[in-house]
């Protein structure tokens, strides 16, 4: 057997520590960051970071120390983890470990575009409070399913303002009997109830009633979208301002377009689409992929049966893509 | 001699190139990214180095996580240790192991130098098993984001969570079954060692006079850290890079098709989520993208069967373990999850 040279591997596994660093480093000073990783997620990113310059500094120094270093170490495991086979096995083991950071560096760091959009699928408003309804629902046609929805959600918000009490209780008792049917191990369920959620959403929809146009921004969008889901039928007729990058269904009219945001949760790769459906003589200016930033009214719209929030005679114009082109979970 | 001496300094030399080429790298990477070749590339490709690229950077923290709790253990906890704590009886060892992956918020990433090392230091086999499934669903983290997810359909949240529960007990059940008459199903080099290991401890109780002190604790625990990573990082890599061809490339309207019906959609969601390996901390927020097309039953199989299995924990899973186990893990938790999906959608619920 030939003789492993300890110190060579130590030394290329300390130099490929130290460019995944530097690939995090320079990630985080330009601020490309957002395009990978979910804000939530930064202290770890941090972590990694500390951790690869101390691993990599670590490695580098253990390459220089004699080969008998091993006779110290205290556990005698080590031979395990050496990467051995023949020298073109060597090779492509490293690579796969160089490849991401020269790809880091040398790609430019963009977010996804209108082409992934379209392969995922876009969801109208904010996909996560209504579909799983719908699912649920599945002998219903698709509208009926919209508007029993949309009903609930609105006659919710009534019985919560008439009497805000009894509604309460209601929510209380109804979620017990959830927890009864399942008796996990689980007592976090008592942090995140439904009560608070739902005050959280209705006290949200009366702050923004009182506005006088509704602000959608990076940080509120997909509470403003849940919103809009919600409670559509208050909304209605009010001023709306969004922004997003211009995105086309294939059948639609030449007068549509949807303003539309990637969501992040940790990373891109759970990116899911949302999207506004904006409708204005406008709209055929906008190539797919342009950002713009549309103001208009709001209206029920209607795509493919189901129930969604449009935004009606919209003024339209063209922007600079913006710093965080992701929108984020709220919490 | 001259010769062995021209190779070392040719390697130092290949060493030193590489940290260049990274320092390079850094410094210009805004003026080679803008440079017109790089342009040239076409945008499904971009899109795909942007998924690669996150996928790695974000499971990377939790590889780190995982290997450095794997070298703590290597270092701090004893055989005996775990001898001790563990119910005699095989099948009686099942249920708190389930309660015990509950408790620790490792994703699917971190898990498996982890169990690796707890099954190295003497846990059994199926034990591992129930770990290695249970832990990345089963925990708060977890439980939050699907709450939110499926927060007008808390059937899903508590399918997922029960389930996970379950089928984790009865897999390392099946696992035990079928593997009892060959505990030792970790790949050859770590039995090898394994043997050798006890060896080295009579050596090391000569050594034991001169007591390792904190400061060679601290070096070793970083040694096996760095050895690990590089030993998993590999594969995680290579996962991540296939994951992203998928996200890129593969057209989801043709999922939908196939998914109207209550078998081939569970099945098709399987797969998909096997195929997308994503974080089982953010999988339920693309569950809910897909509740309009889909059933409860397939959503609930995407969200079980993802965590407890994927791309890039397969390509891991094979590192570690002789290849026949792992083909049964695989065959088992398929089949356990496919038709305990069915049953409690199709009979209890």
């Amino acid at each position: 057997m030939k003789i492993y040279d300890q110190s060579f591997h130590a030394f290329i596994q300390g130099v490929i520590l130290i460019g995944f660093a530097l690939l995090i480093l320079g990630l985080i000073l330009s601020g490309n960051i957002v395009y990978y990783i979910a804000p939530t997620m930064m202290p770890f990113i941090y972590f990694a970071l500390g951790t690869f310059f101390l691993l990599g500094i670590v490695q580098v120094f253990r390459s220089t120390k004699k080969e008998d270093d091993h006779a110290h170490t205290s556990c005698n495991c080590e031979h395990e983890h050496q990467i051995r086979g023949p020298l073109w096995l060597q090779i492509g083991i490293y690579s796969i470990f160089i490849l991401p950071v020269v790809l880091g560096f040398s790609f430019p760091d963009r977010g996804l575009d209108s082409s992934v959009a379209a392969n995922r699928g876009i969801q109208f408003g904010s996909g996560i409070s209504t579909n799983s309804e719908i699912a649920e629902h599945g002998s219903q046609s698709s509208k009926e399913k919209a508007e029993t929805e949309e009903n609930e959600g609105t006659s919710r918000a009534e019985a919560y303002l008439e009497d805000p009490d009894e509604y309460m209780e209601s929510l209380g008792a109804s979620s017990n009997q959830s927890d009864i049917e399942e008796e996990d191990h689980y007592q976090i369920e008592d942090l995140y109830d439904e009560e608070w959620f739902d005050e959280y959403y209705i006290e949200l929809a009366e702050e923004m009633l009182e506005e006088d146009h509704v602000q959608v921004t990076e940080k509120n969008y997909l509470d403003v979208m849940t919103v809009l889901d919600l409670y559509l039928d208050d909304f209605i007729g009010k001023e709306i301002e969004i922004m997003g990058f211009a995105y086309r269904e294939p059948d639609f009219e030449e007068d549509q377009v949807v303003a539309a945001r990637f969501s992040m949760t940790c990373c891109t790769a759970d990116a899911s689409v949302y999207g506004t459906l904006i409708e204005s003589e406008e709209a055929s200016q906008f190539d797919d992929d342009t950002w713009i930033l549309a103001s208009g009214t709001i209206e029920r719209g209607d795509y493919h049966g189901q129930s969604v929030p449009k935004i009606t005679d919209a003024f339209i114009q063209e922007i600079e893509e913006p710093a965080s082109p992701y929108v984020y979970p709220s919490y | 001699m001259n010769n062995h001496k021209g190779k070392l300094i040719g390697k130092d030399l290949l060493g030193l190139g590489l940290l260049f080429l990274f320092l390079i790298l850094f410094l210009f990477s805004e003026q080679i990214s803008t440079s017109n070749q790089i342009e040239a590339i076409p945008n499904a490709w971009m899109n795909v180095n942007t998924i690669f690229l996150s996928i790695v950077i974000e499971a990377i923290p939790f590889i780190l996580l995982g290997v450095f709790i794997s070298a703590l253990i290597q270092m701090y906890v004893s055989e005996e240790t775990i001898q001790r704590f563990l119910p005699k009886n095989a099948i009686a060892a099942l249920v708190p192991a389930a309660l015990l992956g509950a408790i620790i918020p490792l994703c699917e990433c971190a898990i498996v130098p982890v169990v690796r090392r707890l099954i190295k230091k003497g846990m059994p086999l199926h034990v591992g098993v129930v770990f290695l499934v249970a832990a990345p669903i089963l925990n708060p983290v977890v439980f939050a984001s699907t709450y939110f997810a499926f927060r007008n359909n808390p059937t899903i949240l508590y399918s997922r969570m029960g389930l996970a529960f379950v089928l984790s007990i009865m897999i390392g059940a099946i696992l035990y079954s079928i593997f009892r008459k060959q505990p030792h199903q970790l790949r050859r080099t770590a039995n090898l060692s394994l043997a050798s290991h006890h060896v080295h401890i009579d050596g090391a109780m000569d050594h034991q006079s001169t007591k390792p002190t904190v400061g060679t604790r601290v070096r070793d625990t970083l040694y096996h850290a760095v050895d690990e990573f590089f030993m998993m990082g590999k594969y995680l890599i290579l996962g991540a890079f296939i994951a992203a061809l998928f996200q890129t490339f593969l057209d989801r309207s043709l999922l939908e098709t196939i998914g109207s019906n209550e078998y081939s959609s569970t099945l098709v969601m399987m797969v998909f989520a096997y195929l997308l390996s994503l974080c089982s901390e953010a999988d339920a927020f693309v569950a809910s993208s897909f509740g309009n097309q889909f059933t409860d039953s397939s959503l609930v199989a995407f969200l079980v069967y993802g965590p407890m299995l994927d791309l890039k924990n397969t390509f891991m899973l094979f590192a570690f373990f002789k290849a026949r186990f792992v083909i049964a893990f695989m065959i088992t938790v398929t089949f356990v999850v496919f038709f305990s999906v069915l049953i409690l959608f199709g009979l209890i619920l």
